[in-house]
C-alpha cells in the first residue's frame, strides 16, 4: 500500500475558498493526511519518539558483550533480537542534570525531569518549578505546525497534579518528561479513549475512515440546516442580537470550511489508514493498555496528525506490581535491591516486560508501509531511562537505544561511547535529522559522532 | 473578574457609558441619564436643598478645576440636570448618608442637615419614577455559559457526565458569568459544541454491545502532611459484571492498620497490616456488582501493633534512619535541609489511591435513561418507525428549544434523519443526527427573546409566556424549563401573578436550585476563587483540601439554608448558626461536633456569625503567609456595600514591595502605608473595614497574637463609627439594613437579567429593597421581588435607550 499525498497547503486550501488566515483545526474530524509537509519532494516526514521507563535497568542483562554488529542480546533486549538491523545500543551516555549537584536525595525527580531536557531541575516542591524546554517541544516549536497536533504526549500512569513527589521535588517532575517551557510540562494523556477521541474524534465508529468520511458529509448537512435556521431566526431580530447571531454563523461557517477540508481529505486517502475500534478506556491488563497507546501512537504517525511524541511507560518512581509476569512486589521497592540477585531478577523480569511492549511498537512501524520504505524507517525512537542503576541511582552509563530511524543513521550496531557522554548530544543529532538545527540542547556538546558511521 | 471596558469595543455607545458607570464609583456625570422629565419641579428647591448644600459642603473639592474624584457637582444647576445623572447623584446621597462625605478635616454635619437634603434628593428621583414611562431595558441574544449547557443537557437527557467542562472559560461581565452581552461564541467553542453534541447524542443512543474491563481509578492530589485515613469515590459502573476493587496505600512510616473497604457503605473486605516499605501495599477484593453509580471506600483503621510486626518496624524504622545518618554525614552542613527532605519524603501512611477494574463477565447494559429521554413512543430497540422518528424529535427539540417546534424546523430535522439512513446508517444512529443538529442549533444554544418591534427600544411590552419561563428557570436553575413550567407557559397562564408565585415556590424547593447557590452565590461572595488560594504550607501545615474543601461546604450549606428556610437575608452578615464537621469544627475550636457529616451549629457564644467571619471568605482575602485588611475592606465594599474602590493609581506600590525593614504588626506597616494622602483617600474607607476582622488568620483562625504583638482590631470609620473586632462591626453594617439589601438586590438582579444594571433599573431596585424591608428581609421576597419587577417581566427593543 502506498499513501498518496496531496501536497497542498492548509493556506492554500484557505485561500481556495476565500480566507486568508490560518484556522484552528477542528477537533472533531481527522485529517487522513496532514496539509504540511514542504514543496514538491515525495518524501515521508520523519518522526521523532522518546519511550521513557522509570527506576533504571538491571544493567547486567541489558548491555551487549560486544560492540559493533555482531553483538548478542542479553535478556532484556532479547524481544528487540528479530529487528536488530533497525537498532543502534548506546552504551556510555550520561544524563549529568540527573545528580544531585548538591541537592541532596531526588534522584528520580531529577531523573525524568532532565532526561530529555538536559537540565538539573529547580529543587522545589512548590510552584516555582523550573527545568528546561525537552528535545521533543525544541522540534514540536519549530515543525510541529505542519500537522495537525504539534506533539503527543502519552502514559501509563496518572499523575498527581502538584505537591512533593521525591524528596522535595514537585511531582511535575515526575508527572512529565516532555516541557513545553522551562516551566510548562506537557502532563501524559493515559486513558486511550480520551487519546482515542483526541486523534479521531467522538463517535464509536471514528476509527473507520469511511464512516469518518460520511461522518464529515453529516456534519456538512448539519451546519447546513442550522446556517439556514440561524438566517431565518436573524429576520425579527433587533441590531444587537443579529450581531449576536452574526458572530455564531461566522463559527458555523469557520467550522464548516474545516469539515469540508476532511471530507476532501477523506476521499482521496481512506483506503490507506487502517480501522481502529474505539477503546472503551483504561484496560485492565498493563501490556494491553500498554499496546493500546503503542498502537494509537503509531496511528498517529501514520495519519500524519503528528510527528512528534512522547511516552512514560511508567512515572520515574512507580512502585507499580506487575503481578502478571510474578512480580507481586513494587517496582520502585524493588529497584532498591541492595545487589540482592532475588531482587534484581525481578527488576530484569519487569525491564523485560516493558521491552516486550516496546517490540510491539517496532513490529508495528515496520509493518506499515510508509514512502519508500516502512514507517519505522522514518521514525526515530529513544527507548531509555535517566538512571542507570536503581539501587545506586546513578545518572551515568545510562540505558538508552535508538530503534528505527535507518533512513536516517547507520542502524544494527552497539556503540561504546566515551564515558559521560551528554545523552542530549544524541537529541542534537535527532533534531539535526529532522531538520531543527541547533546548537545546543540543555548540558549538549555537541551532535553525537558514531551515528552515520560505518563501523 | 470585572469586564474592563476595553472588552466593549463596538458596542454601542451606551453600553459603553452604562459599564463605567457602574465598575468605577463617582465618575464625571454620563449621559446614561434615561428617562424625560415632563413636569419641572420648583426651582427654589433645588436651590435650598442642593445648590446651598453643594456650595457650602462639596465645591470645595469637587468643582470643575479640581474634579476630585472625577467629580464635578458645582455644574448641576436644576432638579433636570441631577436627575439626568441619577446613578451619580445616587452615589452622593449614598456618601453623604453614611457620613463618608464631607470627609474628616471639613465641618461634620448635623443629622438633620443630612436627612433634610438626602432625603429631599431622593424624592425627586421618586416623582421621576412615578411620572416617568418605566424601561425595562433589553434582553440580548443569551448564549448558554457553561454551567447552563450542562445543566441543561442533564435534564433535556439525563446525560451522565459534563461536556462544557472541555469548553473554554466564559467571560464574565458586572460580577457573573452569564451576560448576554459578553457571552461570545469562537470558532472553536463551535467545534466544541459540535463534537459535544456528538457525544452526547452518543451517550444517549449507546451502540449496544457489553463494555470490555477497563480500569477507573481514583487517585486525588495529596499534601505530605495530609493524613488521609479514608479516601472514598463514586464510581459509575457500565455494566453489571465482576470486578476487581483495589485500594493502594502509600507512605513509609511504620504503623499498623486494619484496612477496611466499603461498597456503599457495606464492608466487603477487612485485613490487618503493617506499613512497610518492602511489600506492595495494595490489597484487592473480588465482587459481583450491578450496573450505575456505587461508592467504594478504603478506610485505615490504627490498631494497636503485634510484637511480630513491632520486630518488623524497628527493622525499616532502623534502616530509614541508616539512610539519614549516611545523608547526614556526606552532608554535614545541609543538616537542616536533609531532615525536612526526609521529614516530606517519610509522609505518615495514607491511602493513596482506590480503583475498580473489570467488568469481567459482564451482562449487557440496561437501556440508559437517556435512551428513554429521546425514544419516546416506547418502543424498544428496533421496534421504532418513522411516526416515532417524528414524535421524538419534535419531543426533545420543544424541550431543547424551550418553546413550541414549527412544523418547518420539524421537518428539517426529519430530512437530515433520513439523509443519515440513505448514507447506510441505521434508524437509531441516524436518530443521533438529528439530536446533534438540535444540540447545536441556535435555539438551543441561546436563549433569544422577540420583541414585537425589534428595532425600537420604546416598544415596551410584557415577554411572553414562554420567554418568561425560560427567564425563571435560568434564574433559579441555571437550566431550562421542565415539562410542568412549559406547559402552563404553552397555555399562556405563567403570568398570573399566582400561578408564577406557586411556580416560584416549587422551583426553590427542587433541587435544582442549588444552582443559584453555585453560581449566584459562588460568584457574589467569591467562592470559586478559593481554589485558587494556596496558603503557605510551612506557615499554615494544618491546611489541606479537606479543610479546604470544608470551608466551601460551609459556605454553601449556609447559603442555602437562607434560601431553603426563607431566612432573612441579614443572616449573610451575623447569622448566629452555620455548618461544620468534625475537622471544621476542632478547627474553629468548637467541640461537640464528630463524624464528616456536616450538621447545623449555632454559633451563640463563639467568635463567629455571618459570612464574613466563615473560613472561606477570610481565606480568599488573604495572601498565602498572611493576611490583608485592604483586601477584607475591598471584599466589603465590593460585596456588602456594593461601593467597590476604584483600581490604585498607577505608581503606587504595596506593603511588600516597599522593600525596607518590616517591622511591627501588619496593621502598623498599613498605618505607615495610609499616612500618604494619595493611599489614604481609599484605604481610609478599606483599611479599617479589614482591621476589623484582624482576629483571624490567612487561613481564617481565630487569634489574639500577630507573630509577637497583640491583634489590634479596632477602628474608625470615615464617617467617625467606632468598633472593637468583628462583633461590632457587623452590627454597624447591619444597622444600616438597605444598603446591604439595596447591594444583594443590584447583585441578585444582574445575575436573573443577565445583563449589567442601568440608571432605569433603579426605581425597580428600590421597590424590591422596600418589599424586603416590609417583609422582615425575607429571601423570598427578593426572589419574588425580582420576579415581579418591571425589567424581568418586560421587554423591549432594541437600539439605544427610551427617549
Amino acid at each position: 500500500m502506498i499513501i498518496t499525498r496531496k501536497h497542498v497547503s492548509r493556506r492554500t486550501l484557505l485561500r481556495g475558498v476565500g480566507a486568508a488566515v490560518a484556522l484552528p483545526m477542528l477537533d472533531a474530524m481527522m485529517p487522513a493526511l496532514s496539509f504540511g509537509g514542504s514543496a514538491m519532494k515525495k518524501v515521508s516526514p520523519n518522526r521523532m519518539a522518546f519511550v521513557y521507563v522509570p527506576n533504571g535497568i538491571d544493567m547486567r542483562n541489558w548491555t551487549p558483550q560486544a560492540t559493533g554488529r555482531a553483538f548478542t542480546f542479553p535478556q532484556i533486549l532479547e524481544p528487540l533480537a528479530p529487528l536488530q538491523d533497525d537498532l543502534l545500543v548506546l552504551t556510555g551516555l550520561e544524563d549529568h542534570g540527573g545528580e544531585a549537584l548538591g541537592d541532596g536525595p531526588g534522584d528520580h525527580a531529577r531523573a525524568s525531569a532532565s532526561f530529555l531536557t538536559g537540565v538539573h531541575p529547580k529543587k522545589t516542591a512548590g510552584s516555582d518549578i523550573s527545568v528546561g524546554i525537552s528535545v521533543d517541544q525544541v522540534a514540536a516549536q519549530r515543525i510541529g505546525q505542519a500537522t495537525r497536533l504539534p506533539s503527543l504526549e502519552l502514559g501509563c500512569e496518572d499523575g498527581h497534579l502538584a505537591g512533593n513527589c521525591d524528596s522535595g521535588y514537585s511531582c511535575a517532575y515526575v508527572n512529565s518528561i516532555s516541557w513545553r517551557t522551562p516551566t510548562v510540562p506537557n502532563p501524559p494523556e493515559v486513558n486511550p479513549r480520551a487519546l482515542f477521541e483526541r486523534l479521531f474524534g467522538v463517535g464509536d465508529d471514528a476509527g473507520d475512515p469511511v464512516a469518518r468520511a460520511r461522518n464529515a458529509r453529516l456534519d456538512r448537512s448539519v451546519l447546513d440546516m442550522v446556517c439556514d435556521d440561524t438566517k431565518k431566526l436573524e429576520a425579527g431580530l433587533g441590531s444587537t442580537d443579529r450581531r449576536k447571531l452574526d458572530e455564531y454563523l461566522t463559527a458555523i461557517r469557520q467550522v464548516e470550511r474545516q469539515v469540508q477540508m476532511a471530507e476532501q481529505q477523506s476521499r482521496t486517502n481512506t483506503a490507506a489508514i487502517p480501522t481502529m475500534a474505539r477503546p472503551d478506556g483504561i484496560p485492565v491488563e498493563f501490556s494491553d493498555h500498554a499496546q493500546l497507546m503503542f498502537s494509537l501512537m503509531a496511528l498517529a504517525f501514520q495519519t500524519d496528525i503528528t510527528r512528534i511524541s512522547t511516552f512514560m511507560l511508567a512515572r520515574e518512581g512507580s512502585n507499580r506490581p506487575y503481578r502478571e509476569i510474578g512480580v507481586p512486589e513494587g517496582h520502585h521497592g524493588l529497584s532498591h535491591h541492595r545487589n540482592d540477585p532475588v531482587l534484581m531478577d525481578k527488576v530484569a523480569r519487569i525491564n523485560r516486560y516493558h521491552m516486550e511492549q516496546f517490540a510491539y511498537f517496532l513490529r508495528k512501524l515496520k509493518a506499515t508501509p510508509d514512502g519508500d520504505g516502512s514507517l519505522l524507517d522514518h521514525t526515530m525512537i529513544v527507548y531509555g531511562s535517566g538512571i542507570s542503576d536503581g539501587n545506586r541511582h546513578n545518572h551515568d552509563n545510562l540505558p538508552v537505544l535508538l530503534a528505527g530511524g535507518s533512513r536516517l543513521f547507520r542502524t544494527g550496531r552497539h556503540i561504546r561511547l566515551r564515558d559521560e557522554t551528554p545523552v542530549a548530544n544524541l537529541y542534537l543529532s535527532m533534531l539535526n535529522a529532522m531538520e531543527v538545527q541547533t546548537d545546543k540542547l540543555g548540558d549538549s556538546q555537541g551532535r553525537l559522532n558514531y551515528l552515520d558511521e560505518l563501523t | 473578574m470585572r469586564r474592563n471596558t476595553s472588552h466593549f469595543e463596538g458596542l454601542r455607545v451606551a453600553a459603553i457609558a452604562r459599564t463605567v458607570v457602574l465598575t468605577i464609583s463617582l465618575v464625571v456625570g454620563t449621559e446614561a441619564g434615561t428617562a424625560q422629565i415632563r413636569a419641572e419641579p420648583s426651582q427654589a428647591g433645588f436651590d435650598q436643598h442642593v445648590g446651598v448644600f453643594v456650595q457650602q459642603n462639596c465645591a470645595i473639592c469637587h468643582n470643575d478645576r479640581l474634579k476630585t474624584g472625577g467629580l464635578v457637582l458645582t455644574k448641576y444647576h436644576d432638579t433636570a440636570a441631577m436627575l439626568r445623572d441619577r446613578l451619580v447623584w445616587e452615589k452622593v446621597v449614598a456618601r453623604v448618608r453614611a457620613g463618608e462625605m464631607p470627609p474628616k478635616g471639613l465641618p461634620r454635619l448635623k443629622p438633620e442637615q443630612i436627612a433634610a437634603t438626602t432625603n429631599w434628593i431622593e424624592a425627586q428621583f421618586d416623582a421621576l419614577d412615578a411620572r416617568s414611562k418605566p424601561d425595562p431595558g433589553h434582553l440580548t441574544a443569551h448564549r448558554l455559559n457553561r454551567a447552563e449547557y450542562n445543566n441543561t443537557v442533564r435534564d433535556l437527557l439525563a446525560v451522565k457526565f459534563k461536556p462544557a467542562v472541555d469548553f473554554p472559560a466564559d467571560d464574565s461581565g458586572y460580577g457573573f458569568d452569564n451576560i448576554g452581552d459578553v457571552l461570545s461564541v469562537s470558532p472553536v467553542l463551535m467545534e466544541k459544541y459540535l463534537a459535544a453534541a456528538k457525544k452526547i447524542a452518543s451517550e444517549a443512543i449507546p451502540s449496544g454491545g457489553v463494555p470490555k474491563p477497563t480500569l477507573i481509578r481514583y487517585s486525588p492530589e495529596h499534601q505530605p502532611s495530609e493524613r488521609r485515613l479514608t479516601l472514598e469515590h463514586t464510581f459509575d459502573l457500565p455494566a453489571e459484571g465482576d470486578y476487581d476493587l483495589h485500594a493502594g496505600i502509600s507512605g513509609r512510616k511504620d504503623e499498623a492498620f486494619r484496612i477496611e473497604m466499603q461498597l456503599d457503605g457495606k464492608p466487603i473486605q477487612a485485613s490487618d497490616i503493617v506499613i512497610d516499605e518492602d511489600k506492595p501495599r495494595s490489597y484487592e477484593t473480588h465482587l459481583h456488582v450491578v450496573y450505575g453509580e456505587h461508592v467504594l471506600r478504603a478506610v485505615l483503621i490504627p490498631r494497636e501493633a503485634t510484637e511480630a510486626e513491632v520486630v518488623i518496624a524497628q527493622k525499616i524504622r532502623s534502616s530509614d534512619e541508616t539512610e539519614l545518618q549516611e545523608s547526614l554525614t556526606a552532608h554535614p552542613e545541609n543538616a537542616a535541609e536533609i531532615k525536612r527532605q526526609h521529614a516530606l519524603s517519610h509522609p505518615a501512611a495514607y491511602v493513596d489511591a482506590i480503583d475498580i477494574r473489570g467488568p469481567f463477565h459482564a451482562l449487557p447494559p440496561p437501556v440508559p435513561e437517556s435512551y428513554k429521554r429521546v425514544f419516546i413512543c416506547d418502543h424498544g430497540p428496533g421496534q421504532h418507525n418513522a411516526q416515532c422518528a417524528r414524535a421524538d424529535l419534535s419531543h426533545l427539540a420543544r424541550l431543547a428549544y424551550r418553546r413550541p417546534v414549527t412544523e418547518a424546523e420539524l421537518d428539517k430535522l426529519l430530512r437530515l434523519v433520513s439523509l443519515a439512513q440513505h448514507d447506510g446508517l441505521a434508524f437509531e444512529p441516524s436518530m443521533r443526527v438529528g439530536i446533534e443538529a438540535i444540540l447545536v442549533s441556535p435555539s438551543f444554544l441561546y436563549r433569544l427573546e422577540r420583541d414585537p418591534n425589534p428595532g425600537d427600544p420604546e416598544a415596551i411590552h410584557p415577554v411572553s409566556d414562554v420567554e418568561l419561563a425560560s427567564r425563571l428557570s435560568y434564574f433559579l436553575w441555571s437550566s431550562m424549563p421542565d415539562d410542568e413550567l412549559l406547559c402552563l407557559a404553552e397555555q399562556h397562564r405563567l403570568h398570573y401573578p399566582d400561578i408564577l408565585h406557586a411556580q416560584l415556590r416549587r422551583m426553590l424547593q427542587d433541587k435544582k436550585s442549588e444552582a443559584l447557590v453555585d453560581n449566584f452565590g459562588g460568584q457574589w461572595l467569591e467562592l470559586r476563587n478559593l481554589d485558587s488560594v494556596h496558603p503557605d504550607p510551612d506557615e499554615f501545615p494544618q491546611f489541606d483540601e479537606q479543610l479546604r474543601q470544608a470551608m466551601y461546604t460551609e459556605t454553601r450549606m449556609f447559603f442555602q439554608s437562607v434560601v431553603q428556610e426563607d431566612r432573612s437575608i441579614l443572616d449573610f452578615l451575623n447569622g448566629k448558626y452555620t455548618f461544620m464537621n468534625e475537622r471544621l469544627a476542632k478547627f474553629y475550636g468548637i467541640s461537640g461536633v464528630t463524624g464528616d457529616e456536616f450538621r447545623r451549629v449555632d454559633l451563640d457564644g463563639t467568635q463567629r456569625s455571618g459570612v464574613l467571619t466563615q473560613a472561606s471568605v477570610l481565606l480568599i482575602t488573604s495572601y498565602p503567609t498572611r493576611t490583608s485588611p485592604v483586601l477584607r475592606g475591598k471584599w466589603i465594599l465590593e460585596n456588602v456595600l456594593n461601593t467597590p474602590p476604584p483600581p490604585p493609581p498607577p505608581g503606587v506600590g504595596s506593603i511588600d514591595a516597599q522593600g525596607g525593614v518590616v517591622t511591627g504588626t501588619m496593621r502598623q506597616q498599613m498605618e505607615k502605608h495610609r499616612a500618604n494622602p494619595t493611599c489614604a483617600a481609599c484605604h481610609n474607607r478599606m483599611d479599617p473595614l479589614g482591621f476589623a476582622l484582624e482576629n483571624y488568620n490567612a487561613i481564617g483562625e481565630w487569634r489574639t497574637q500577630d507573630g509577637k504583638l497583640p491583634v489590634d482590631a479596632s477602628g474608625v470609620l470615615p464617617n467617625g463609627a467606632t468598633f472593637n473586632g468583628s462583633a461590632e462591626l457587623k452590627k454597624i453594617l447591619a444597622s444600616n439594613r438597605n444598603a446591604f439589601a439595596d447591594c444583594l438586590t443590584e447583585k441578585l438582579l444582574t445575575y436573573a437579567l443577565g445583563r449589567g444594571l442601568d440608571g432605569y433599573d433603579r426605581p425597580a431596585i428600590r421597590k424590591i429593597v422596600s418589599t424586603l424591608e416590609a417583609n422582615d428581609y425575607r429571601f423570598s421576597s427578593l426572589i419574588t421581588g425580582i420576579v415581579d419587577s418591571t425589567p424581568f417581566q418586560m421587554g423591549r427593543g432594541d437600539g439605544g435607550n427610551i427617549k
